[in-house]
Order: C-alpha cells, then sequence, then structure tokens
C-alpha cells in the first residue's frame, strides 16, 4: 500500500520532470541555433566584404570570430581552408552540408568533434568557392543541463519518498481498526476472552466492533456459566461421596466379617469411589482454576526444594538438580500439584518414573519427568493434555487415574506463565516436560 | 486414644455415616443437626473436639467457633465443603485448630483429631528446659504457659505448639513443612493457609504491633523464626 503510494508518486514526478527537461533543452538549443545562425550570416558577410577588397584582414577577423575558448571557423573549400580558433580536422566535416553549403544552401547541424557536442553553421560566402564554417561550442547549454537534471531528478526522487511516507501513514491510519480487530480477535482465540475493541469512531466500523464485541461477551458468559456448572455439580457431589466414603470405610474395616463374594464387591466400590472422589477434586480444581487468578497469594518458590519434597513424601527416588535453578514466583500449592500430577502420570501411565530432573537456563526453570513407559505416539502429543484424553489405548480405562491430571498440569503450568510438552526419549519412555519463568519479585 | 466427639453436621446422611465410622475407629460421637443444637449439648457433656460444619441452618459455623473460642480452648476442626480461600480462612480466623474439606473420610479425619489431641500442652514432653526469654515474653515450655511483661497470654494449644516450635528453633529459621509437620502432623501437602493464619493470631496475642513484628518474623520462601535478640 505505502509503496504503491511511492511508486505512483515517483512516476508523475518522473514523467513531469523528463517532460520539463525536454521542453527546456529543445527551446535552449532552439535560441542557441537561431542566434548563432544569424552571427555566422554576419560573419560570413564580413569576410566576404573582406575577399572582395582582398584585404589582408581576412586572417585576422577568422581569429577574432573564433573569440571564445572551444570555437572554431572555416573559410574555403574542401582541400584549401583558412582556420582560426581551435584547430579542427577537415576530414571531421560533414561533407554533405559542406557540399550543400558550396552550391549555396547554408546549413545548421549538430555534430560531436573530440568527443563534445559542438554546433556546426555553415554559410556559403561565394557559390561554388568559398564557404563559412563555424563551429559553437555548447558547453555553457550542456552545464545548464546537466544542472536542471539534476535538479530535476533530485526532485523525483523526493517525490517518490515522500510518496512512501504518506502512503504508509494513510494505509495504518486506514487500517489500524483492521489491526485491532485482528489483534483482539487473535487474543480470544488464544483463550483471552476478556478480549475486547475500542469503541469506533466510523460508523461503519462502530458495528462491526459492537458484534464482535457482543459475540465475545457471549462466549465470555457462555464459558463461564459452563465453568460454574461444572463446578456446582462437582460440589453437589460432595454431600454424598461423603456418605458413600464413609459407609465404604466402615464396611472395609469389617471385611472379615463378610462373605469373600461381598468383599470383592466392597473392594470394587471402595476403588470407584476413590476415583470418583479424586475426580470430584479434580473437576473443583479445574473450575476454580478457570477463575481469575489473584497472583496477590504468589511468594518466590525454590522449585528444586519444592519437586525434591514432592518426590521424597511419594517415595521417588531424589530428582537430580542440573543447572542452579531460578525461584519461580507462584502458588506453591499449584506447583506441588504439578509435580504430584505428573509423577502419578508416570506411574500409572509410564510404567514408572526413572529420573527427575530440574534445571535453570535463559531465565526459565526447567523440569523433567522420565518414565519407562512405551512413550506418546506422536498424533496423541498434542491432546494429552486435554481433558480426559486417553490416548486411545486399549484397557487404558480401567487405569484408575481420572483423566484430568494431566489437563490440570496444562492448567497450572498456563497460569504460571509457562510451557509444558511431552519428548520421547532415546530408547524408550517418554519425558514430560515443565518450563516456568523466573520470578521476579 | 479414646475421645469423646461432637459432630455438628446439618446433612442426616453425612451425619450417619461419618458417625458410625468414627465410632468404627474407636470414638464415642455425640451428633447435632445445627449450632444451636451443639452449644446444648456442650453444657450437657464434656466432648475433647468439636468438628463442625460451617454451612449450618440457624447459626452458622463461623458464629459457633468465635463463640466456643471465646469460652476457651476446646479444640476445633472445621469440616467445610468449599476449599475457597476465602471460606477456610474465615474459619481458621474465627478460632479453628484445622481444617478438612469434604469429601472427607473417617480415616483422614482420625488422623487429624488424633494429631490435634496429642497437642496437648503441659507436661506432654518431659521438658525441664528453663523458662525462654524472648523480648517482653516468657515462655515455659515445661508449664505450657506464655508470660507478656509478667501477666499469662492465653494461647489455644495449636498457637502454644507453634510458638514452642519456634522458640526451640533458638532463633534459626523453621520451614513451613517442617511446621506443619510438627504442629498439625500434616505430610508435606499441608496447606500453608493453616499455617499463615494461626501466625497472624500468634501475633496478635504476642506482638506490640502485629503488622510490624519483632518477635515472630516471616523468612520469605522459608517459613518463620523468632527474633532472639527482641529488646525487652
Amino acid at each position: 500500500m505505502a509503496l504503491t503510494f511511492g511508486v505512483t508518486s515517483l512516476l508523475i514526478s518522473a514523467v513531469l520532470g523528463v517532460v520539463t527537461i525536454r521542453l527546456a533543452s529543445t527551446y535552449m538549443l532552439d535560441q542557441r541555433k537561431e542566434s548563432a545562425g544569424l552571427q555566422a550570416t554576419v560573419n560570413a558577410q564580413l569576410l566576404s566584404g573582406a575577399l572582395r577588397s582582398g584585404s589582408d584582414g581576412v586572417e585576422a577577423l577568422l581569429d577574432g570570430f573564433a573569440g571564445d575558448p572551444g570555437s572554431a571557423v572555416l573559410l574555403g573549400a574542401p582541400g584549401r581552408w583558412l582556420t582560426g580558433g581551435r584547430p579542427v580536422e577537415a576530414g571531421a566535416l560533414p561533407k554533405d552540408m559542406v557540399a550543400a553549403a558550396m552550391g549555396g544552401s547554408p546549413g545548421r547541424l549538430l555534430i560531436t568533434i573530440n568527443g563534445a557536442t559542438a554546433l556546426l553553421v555553415a554559410v556559403p560566402v561565394e557559390v561554388g568557392t568559398t564557404v563559412f564554417l563555424q563551429l559553437f561550442p555548447l558547453s555553457e547549454f550542456n552545464r545548464i543541463y546537466r544542472f536542471l537534471t539534476i535538479v530535476l531528478a533530485s526532485g523525483v526522487l523526493a517525490a517518490g519518498l515522500v510518496g512512501v511516507a504518506v502512503g504508509r501513514w494513510a494505509s495504518r491510519r486506514a487500517l489500524r481498526p483492521l489491526a485491532q480487530f485482528t489483534a483482539a480477535a487473535g487474543r480470544v482465540a488464544a483463550g483471552d476472552l476478556h478480549a475486547r475493541l475500542p469503541d469506533q469512531a466510523d460508523p461503519d466500523l462502530r458495528q462491526i466492533g459492537e458484534t464482535f464485541n457482543a459475540t465475545a461477551a457471549a462466549l465470555e458468559q457462555r464459558v463461564a456459566r459452563d465453568t460454574r456448572f461444572a463446578g456446582d455439580v462437582s460440589h453437589e457431589l460432595r454431600s454424598p461421596l461423603t456418605t458413600m466414603a464413609n459407609a465404604i470405610e466402615l464396611l472395609r474395616h469389617r471385611k472379615d466379617q463378610l462373605p469373600p463374594t461381598a468383599v470383592q464387591a466392597v473392594d470394587l466400590l471402595d476403588d470407584e469411589v476413590h476415583r470418583f472422589q479424586q475426580m470430584v477434586l479434580d473437576l473443583l480444581e479445574i473450575s476454580s482454576s478457570e477463575q481469575p487468578v489473584d497472583e496477590g497469594a504468589w511468594e518466590l518458590v525454590d522449585l528444586a526444594v519444592l519437586v525434591s519434597n514432592v518426590a521424597t513424601s511419594a517415595g521417588v527416588t531424589l530428582p537430580s538438580i542440573g543447572t542452579p535453578c531460578p525461584s519461580i514466583f507462584g502458588d506453591r500449592r499449584r506447583l506441588q500439584r504439578i509435580v504430584v500430577n505428573l509423577i502419578d502420570n508416570a506411574r500409572l501411565h509410564g510404567g514408572g518414573v526413572t529420573g527427575i530432573l530440574v534445571t535453570g537456563q535463559n531465565g526459565h526453570a526447567r523440569l523433567e519427568i522420565h518414565d519407562a513407559g512405551p512413550g506418546v505416539p506422536d498424533e496423541f502429543k498434542p491432546q494429552i493434555f486435554d481433558r480426559f484424553a486417553r490416548g486411545g489405548l486399549a484397557g487404558a480405562r480401567l487405569d484408575s487415574g481420572t483423566g484430568l491430571g494431566l489437563a490440570l498440569v496444562a492448567q497450572h503450568v498456563r497460569t504460571h506463565h509457562g510451557k509444558t510438552w511431552v519428548e520421547d526419549r532415546p530408547g524408550g519412555g517418554a519425558t514430560f516436560v515443565v518450563e516456568l519463568p523466573a520470578g521476579r519479585r | 486414644m479414646h475421645a469423646t466427639l461432637l459432630l455438628v453436621e446439618d446433612d442426616p446422611r453425612i451425619r450417619r455415616a461419618l458417625g458410625l465410622a468414627l465410632n468404627d475407629l474407636g470414638f464415642t460421637v455425640v451428633e447435632a443437626q445445627s449450632g444451636e443444637a451443639a452449644l446444648e449439648r456442650l453444657n450437657e457433656i464434656a466432648v475433647d473436639v468439636v468438628l463442625l460444619d460451617l454451612m449450618l441452618p440457624g447459626i452458622d459455623g463461623l458464629t459457633v467457633c468465635e463463640l466456643l473460642r471465646s469460652r476457651g480452648d476446646l479444640p476445633i476442626i472445621v469440616v467445610s465443603a468449599r476449599t475457597d480461600t476465602a471460606d477456610v480462612i474465615a474459619g481458621l480466623e474465627a478460632g479453628a485448630d484445622d481444617f478438612v474439606t469434604k469429601p472427607l473420610v473417617a480415616s483422614e479425619l482420625g488422623a487429624r483429631i488424633r494429631a490435634l489431641l496429642r497437642r496437648r500442652r503441659p507436661g506432654s514432653e518431659a521438658s525441664t528446659d528453663a523458662p525462654r526469654r524472648l523480648g517482653h515474653l516468657e515462655v515455659s515450655i515445661a508449664d505450657g504457659t506464655v508470660r507478656r511483661s509478667g501477666d499469662e497470654v492465653h494461647l489455644t494449644r495449636t498457637e502454644f505448639r507453634l510458638l514452642a516450635e519456634l522458640v526451640s528453633a533458638d532463633g534459626r529459621p523453621v520451614t513451613r513443612e517442617l511446621l506443619l509437620q510438627r504442629v498439625w502432623g500434616y505430610d508435606y501437602f499441608g496447606d500453608t493457609r493453616l499455617l499463615d493464619v494461626h501466625m497472624r493470631r500468634l501475633r496478635r496475642k504476642v506482638e506490640a504491633d502485629p503488622d510490624a513484628p519483632e518477635l515472630l518474623i516471616t523468612v520469605r520462601g522459608v517459613g518463620y523464626r523468632v527474633n532472639v535478640d527482641a529488646a525487652d
């Protein structure tokens, strides 16, 4: 857009410049030719008079005529020239013109002699025997022409640049609402449902802006309602779950009084209620994490110490601490949850934790959890952090996971402005990586 | 460890199930379906620990908690259906010693009750240490008493344990994890809000200016320590 502006303005000014130069130089050259012709005719008459009177003044006259530097005069006929001023080789003279002048018709011609353009005027002095040739240098004209060219070329260039600048300014101005729209839509798509467009002055744009904002607001409300619903449902489930869990606990303590089949049934119930309970807690945590985060309660946390504590209480071999790991500014409970869930995941789906690594690099703290499982197929990597993503593995539903563990990890990592992903390990197994920015406070 | 519990819960099914399961663990359980009923029961029988649901018809749980705390040092565990920070903190500010969230199982609750009952005050440990001075405070771990410029300060057993742990460290920082473990018997995952609110309550009782503590110092990112060089 800006470039188009620039190129257009450049073209217009270039055309104008060329036309100006053309007109000016043609006019100046015509003027010069006219005056040169007159001067040469007068000179020829003077010479004619001098020749007729047979005086010796001819050579003095010739020298006088060629007073200007670079000009030259010749008198006579091919083969016997009298010359004055700059020496000119007779062979360089245009034969046609000399012949025409011998025949009685004067002529003017632009010729190039010794690399410079000059105006040659031929005037017959005595038809058939004598012609007068005068060479007028055009150096003055050339200087003016060059000067004019430079001035106009600079003008054209300046016009082009100004065109680009004006074009850029104008297009920015014209496209600003569109850029805002793109940015806001991008933010909504990236999950920031608070993104809105500022009020637009242009009536056409105002309508688009209002529609966009209304859509975003509806979407935000909808998401909030869904989240609240999930939270409410989980919340309502707490009471019956408490009753069930305690009734089953009582039964479990009385296992020895139950027939073997009933014991199996109690065990099944116990497992399922336990999982159910964990699922409700995870759902509640997910829905509460979707509320705006209160960073006021955050603190500086030493990730290496936190990971080491969590690993120890989970009965996992102590993690190796790599390069010094920066402290993180965050919510201790959520950070613990990230580590716990990753360890649980490695145990449930990855054949156990084979290593934990905490390192620091480029202003980030990095946590790696290695497992001994089959790894994660490439096509499943992007979804593994989704809720209830089970990897399509046969029998995966039979495990005791809630399907929410990694989703919670991803959510808590996002809350801490970090990133998480899964990598394959050379030699088998998966590595879950969490990168969190170093704390500033 | 035999103990009598007062279970204040308005949902009859939870009350039954929890009562049965706690009974099964060896506790004597007295039930109350409202705050009013709870206060009546307390006038009739002696209980060791109160399990208090915060959402009650009539007088709400927080009010009951404050009322009980104003009467004395009866251990209170708040049973909350919500994990929202505000709710938990309100319960702790009202004077609760500990809190658990639903869904909860009797065995988990039993562990909390035992930890709380272990937090006995005087003579529970064979400490013969002389009373320690801490600024204008005199802390006698053996007697379970705290004097502030000579006058006895009334601390709950939880507040006293917390202070005793810090004083015993002689000015070295004590991590939050260790305090949660030593005072409340939690494993590593104890809720640090529990600690922070208790610290606030303790400071209100012993510091000249609780907002600018001179005796109980926060060590950022670690925990707390006492200032052994505090002026009298």
